[in-house]
């Protein structure tokens, strides 16, 4: 009796203590929102994948809620499957692999240009490149269709018809300029990790084989390439897994020719109302996003027996281009035209053309930015003076905005609990809940909470419509980056810096308000700053979730584009693209750190 | 002013890993004392358990005579509401105050007045020389000043205790130095009971009143720094305390034969400075021979031969011998430590003898019982 009370007692204590742990309590409080955020929507949506949705009872001849695999056939084995999965299936695939081919070839060649050679204006192309990064995709979509749509569509004509060269379907829409611009757009990422990669090694590792007698190309082959491999594989696997949840390019350039990829058959799934379709095809997508993820892991895993590269003096050594110097350098220029000025300066030009393609005079106007009375059946004014536009603007801060700051905090307040609690699980699975957004593509985590919150369910009432359920998937969406940032920090500060408040005599609140919070002001920006600029600039889980009431820039853009505005819809993307570039110098100007080290954390 | 009780205190941060375990201590209001033992053998930990920022695995821990913390009553005060001083081993000031509102912090959470606040801040800047960096914030610090700043922190709180981990290692020797004489004066100033931590045994030995030696989690004695010196309780104590370390010799060699008879004995330890080199064969001379010399400033070690053992000898009188010559060396059977078998201390026969003889040299008073 007394020998199991004493080997009790040591366990209840540790509950009775760890509750009085604020860490521990907040703790369990966080897990209990992620789960209801993160874990329940996607358990909710596979949940729906195998049931029978609502309106559905009838044609299946099953009662409502009961097991069924009618959707999991129709999606996969059923006549129709072909146009809902297999096709849009292969059409993502090599779009994804297109674009991951061409952004892996230009974007390696870029970035061993700017850390290896004496290319002109480095430094200037370094950041310059980068920028299309930082544009919205669609912003090269949009560009695209200025120049090039032809009469197949309705609407305003592209500037090469106007100017009398009819373009065919395949330049205008489909898979080609799918690839072209999703390219263009993953190119600034390949340099950025594959030129920091390049940085790290060594060059003395290439002298020292130069020294034993290899020819260049066996050091490129032997010694460059095999230890670029870890970093050249982690692109690709991150490239595949961004390119299979992009959905503004598809619809944009894909619809137009029923050229449907996954995200966009989801889109149509789900706006004709086939919730059991939906399910099942975000389900694929989370499976495929899975899939690629832990290949990267894996591969990130066999990278880090490589990180003892890396000495300090021999880095910056630089081999001289010779005659090669001026076209690798004109090569940068073309880049940096194509990826950035072009798209830029055909949007600005069709914004204030009245007719496009007409480069005369009497055919610039400043109307669709500021006019009045013009003459079209809605959108009477420039955009500027349109209460939808400044509704859409405050809506899109408002809403990115609140969720934004509630991530940041949120994830600062992970890595206070993951840093502090004594329960190892608690730690854990927290830090792996508030990653699993990553695993699922925006567009799928979109529809998973939709599936959530669409009705009401206990003491939760009906979200959808509502600006709630966008703020919700937000902060979720960005979890994974604020959680990670959060996690860092605190475990760069340590804890003693609290320790010594608290033997001060300091409570848990004013501990976490005088001194955490100041500590990781920096931190917190950046956890609150990037993942605005990147839900302003989101669309997949707008377009699901958006009403509207709650219309948000990005979706009134697309809303334009649907109605052949042009000029207005090109005019709204230039502000999201101001806002998010904008955005981005600034963070970089208060945290004094480069895209590259954001990007790597 | 409280004195601090350890009764049979443990700690496992986790099944395999015991830091600390069943260690009885009681500290005395106004002690200074230093808790002396290798890196890693659970030093921080007894700092953090007494702090309250570890909770006690099994044990019983008093601060006055108010419970503290005890597993078997439920009973933890948590850190806040104890009312002690704890310098951290990496001073975690706060990189966002400046020097004055890091001082400041603990009197503003007493909600003290400004006036109040000023002149007790004021005090301690002085008291401590860091008046002149008010204004700066602590990244702008040398790590002296730092190390400054956060015992300024402490001190301007009156703690009653005042615990310091590893305060003066991030030093270099000269500010060391400085911040030993310092501290032994604020000591006095402030008149607050210290409990000390560090690795070095000569901070400990110039610095406690107290010692307490730790091995492995384990309390291995407890004693003023003369006591501990001239009367190691076991093998560990003796080895890690004294520099150059002290010499052993297996009881069952041929010299540990010819120097002791006395039953038990397992290891014999003499210290180098106990050896004394002679020219004459004398009833206790051994012969010798001088394998090297070493001065170290002021005076010299030299390595010796003798039946088969090397000796370290410590003196401050220049030797008159030459590396490779042979001489004789003279070890008292008195100033010799006998330990058994389980490395414990055996009581040396002969050792009153030596005491009378050495009485004039150390005035220690042996009042701590191991
Ligand atoms: N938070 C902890 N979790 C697990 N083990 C720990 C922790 N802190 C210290 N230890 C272990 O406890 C032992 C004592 O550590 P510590 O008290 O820091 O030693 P010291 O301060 O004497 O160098 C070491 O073996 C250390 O590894
Ligand atoms: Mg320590």
């Amino acid at each position: 009796m007394v020998g199991w009370i004493t080997t009790a007692l040591p366990n209840k204590r540790g509950l009775q203590l760890s509750l009085k742990d604020p860490a521990t309590l907040l703790g369990l409080g966080l897990l209990t929102t992620f789960s209801y955020l993160i874990l329940a929507p996607v358990i909710s949506i596979l949940m729906d994948a195998v049931n029978v949705n609502f309106g559905d009872s009838t044609r299946i001849g099953a009662e409502q809620g009961s097991f069924t695999l009618y959707y999991l056939e129709r999606v996969f084995t059923s006549p129709i499957s072909q146009r809902l999965f297999w096709q849009p299936l292969l059409n993502t695939l090599s779009v994804a692999i297109g674009a991951m081919c061409i952004a892996m070839v230009v974007g390696g060649i870029m970035a061993w240009l700017l850390s290896r050679t004496n290319l002109w204006g480095r430094g200037w192309f370094a950041t310059a490149l980068i920028v299309p990064f930082m544009l919205p995709t669609w912003t090269f979509a949009l560009a695209w269709t200025t120049l090039f749509k032809n009469r197949s569509m309705g609407g305003q004509p592209g500037w090469l018809e106007s100017m009398g060269y009819s373009s065919p379907d395949w330049l205008a829409y489909g898979p080609v300029p799918m690839i072209f611009i999703l390219a263009l757009h993953y190119i600034p990422l390949v340099i950025l990790l594959f030129g920091n990669a390049l940085r790290r090694l060594d060059s003395q590792l290439e002298d020292s084989a130069r020294i034993l007698g290899a020819s260049r190309s066996t050091v490129a082959f032997r010694i460059i390439l095999p230890l670029m491999r870890p970093a050249l594989m982690s692109a690709m696997v991150l490239i595949l897994a961004d390119a299979l949840g992009e959905f503004a390019v598809p619809y944009i350039l894909g619809l137009p020719v029923q050229y449907d990829t996954l995200s966009t058959s989801l889109f149509r799934a789900i706006s004709s109302r086939q919730t059991g379709v939906a399910s099942v095809l975000a389900g694929a997508i989370m499976v495929l996003g899975c899939i690629t993820l832990t290949i990267d892991l894996y591969l990130m895993r066999e990278a880090r027996r490589f990180v003892t590269l890396g000495g300090k003096g021999a880095m910056e050594r630089r081999r001289p281009l010779g005659i090669w110097r001026l076209p690798a350098t004109l090569l940068a220029a073309t880049l940096f035209i194509i990826g950035v000025v072009l798209p830029l300066l055909t949007l600005f030009l069709s914004t204030i053309m009245r007719i496009p393609g007409r480069f005369h005079l009497s055919n610039f106007t400043l109307d669709y930015w500021i006019g009045t009375n013009l003459n079209t059946i809605a959108l009477k004014n420039g955009i500027l003076l349109t209460p939808e536009f400044w509704s859409a603007t405050w809506n899109s801060l408002r809403i990115v905005g609140t969720a934004s700051v509630c991530a940041g905090l949120l994830g600062l307040l992970v890595g206070y609990v993951v840093t502090r609690t004594p329960w190892r699980w608690l730690a854990s699975s927290l830090r792996q809940l508030t990653f699993m957004p990553y695993l699922v593509p925006g567009i799928a985590f979109a529809a998973a909470t939709l599936s959530l919150f669409a009705v009401q369910r206990g003491p939760v009432p009906a979200l959808y419509g509502t600006s709630m359920i966008l703020m919700l998937a937000l902060i979720a969406d960005q979890m994974p980056f604020a959680s990670r940032a959060g996690i860092s920090a605190m475990t760069q500060l340590g804890k003693e810096p609290e320790e010594a408040a608290q033997i001060s005599g300091a409570s848990w609140l004013r501990r976490m308000w005088s001194i955490i919070v100041p500590i990781q002001k920096g931190a917190l920006v950046v956890g609150i700053v990037l993942p605005f600029i990147s839900g302003i600039k989101g669309v997949s889980l707008f377009i699901i979730l958006a009403v509207p009431a709650t219309e948000v820039l990005t979706t009134y853009s697309l809303r334009l584009v649907d109605y052949n505005y042009t000029q207005a819809a090109n005019a709204v993307v230039l502000m999201i693209a101001m806002l998010a570039w904008g955005g981005t110098i600034l963070t970089q100007k208060l945290t004094k750190t480069g895209l590259a080290q954001g990007l790597e954390s | 002013m409280p004195t601090i009780t350890l009764d049979a205190i443990s700690k496992q941060y986790s099944r395999q890993a015991t830091a600390v375990q069943n260690i009885d201590l009681h500290i005395k209001s106004g002690d200074f004392m230093c808790l002396l033992g290798p890196s890693g053998c659970g030093k921080t930990t007894m700092l953090r358990m007494i702090a309250g920022l570890e909770h006690l695995s099994q044990g019983r821990l008093f601060i006055g005579d108010q419970l503290m913390d005890s597993p078997a009553d439920g009973c933890f005060v948590s850190p806040e509401k104890r009312g002690l001083g704890l310098v951290f081993q990496s001073y975690a000031l706060w990189p966002h105050m400046t020097v004055e509102q890091n001082i400041e912090f603990g009197l503003r959470l007493r909600k003290l007045p400004e006036r109040e606040r000023r002149t007790r801040t004021g005090e301690v800047m002085d008291k401590l020389g860091i008046a002149s960096y008010a204004k700066r914030y602590p990244s702008q610090l040398s790590g002296g000043q730092q190390q400054r700043v956060a015992l300024a922190r402490m001190m301007v709180l009156k703690p009653k205790v005042l615990l310091l981990d590893e305060p003066l290692s991030n030093l270099d020797a000269s500010l060391r130095l400085e911040m030993r004489a310092e501290l032994k004066r604020l000591h006095q100033a402030f008149d607050t009971t210290i409990l000390f931590v560090t690795h070095d045994q000569w901070e400990a030995m110039t610095l406690a009143t107290t010692i307490a030696v730790m091995s492995e989690g384990q309390l291995q004695q407890v004693g003023s720094p003369d006591d501990i010196y001239a009367r190691p309780a076991n093998r560990f104590v003796a080895e890690f305390i004294g520099n150059p370390p002290i010499n052993q010799i297996a009881a069952d060699s041929t010299l540990g034969s010819r120097l002791n008879s006395q039953p038990d004995t397992h290891m014999l330890g003499i210290r180098p400075e106990d050896i004394h080199l002679t020219q004459a064969a004398t009833p206790y001379a051994l012969p010798a021979k001088v394998q090297g010399i070493m001065p170290t400033g002021g005076s010299w070690v030299l390595d010796l031969e003798t039946e088969g053992q090397c000796l370290q000898l410590s003196t401050q009188i220049r030797p008159q011998v030459q590396a490779g010559e042979h001489t004789f060396c003279q070890i008292q059977p008195e100033h010799l430590h006998l330990f058994n078998t389980d490395g414990h201390r055996l009581e040396n026969t002969r050792y009153g003898q030596a005491r009378i003889i050495r009485n004039n040299v150390s005035t220690t008073t042996y009042m701590h019982a191991v």
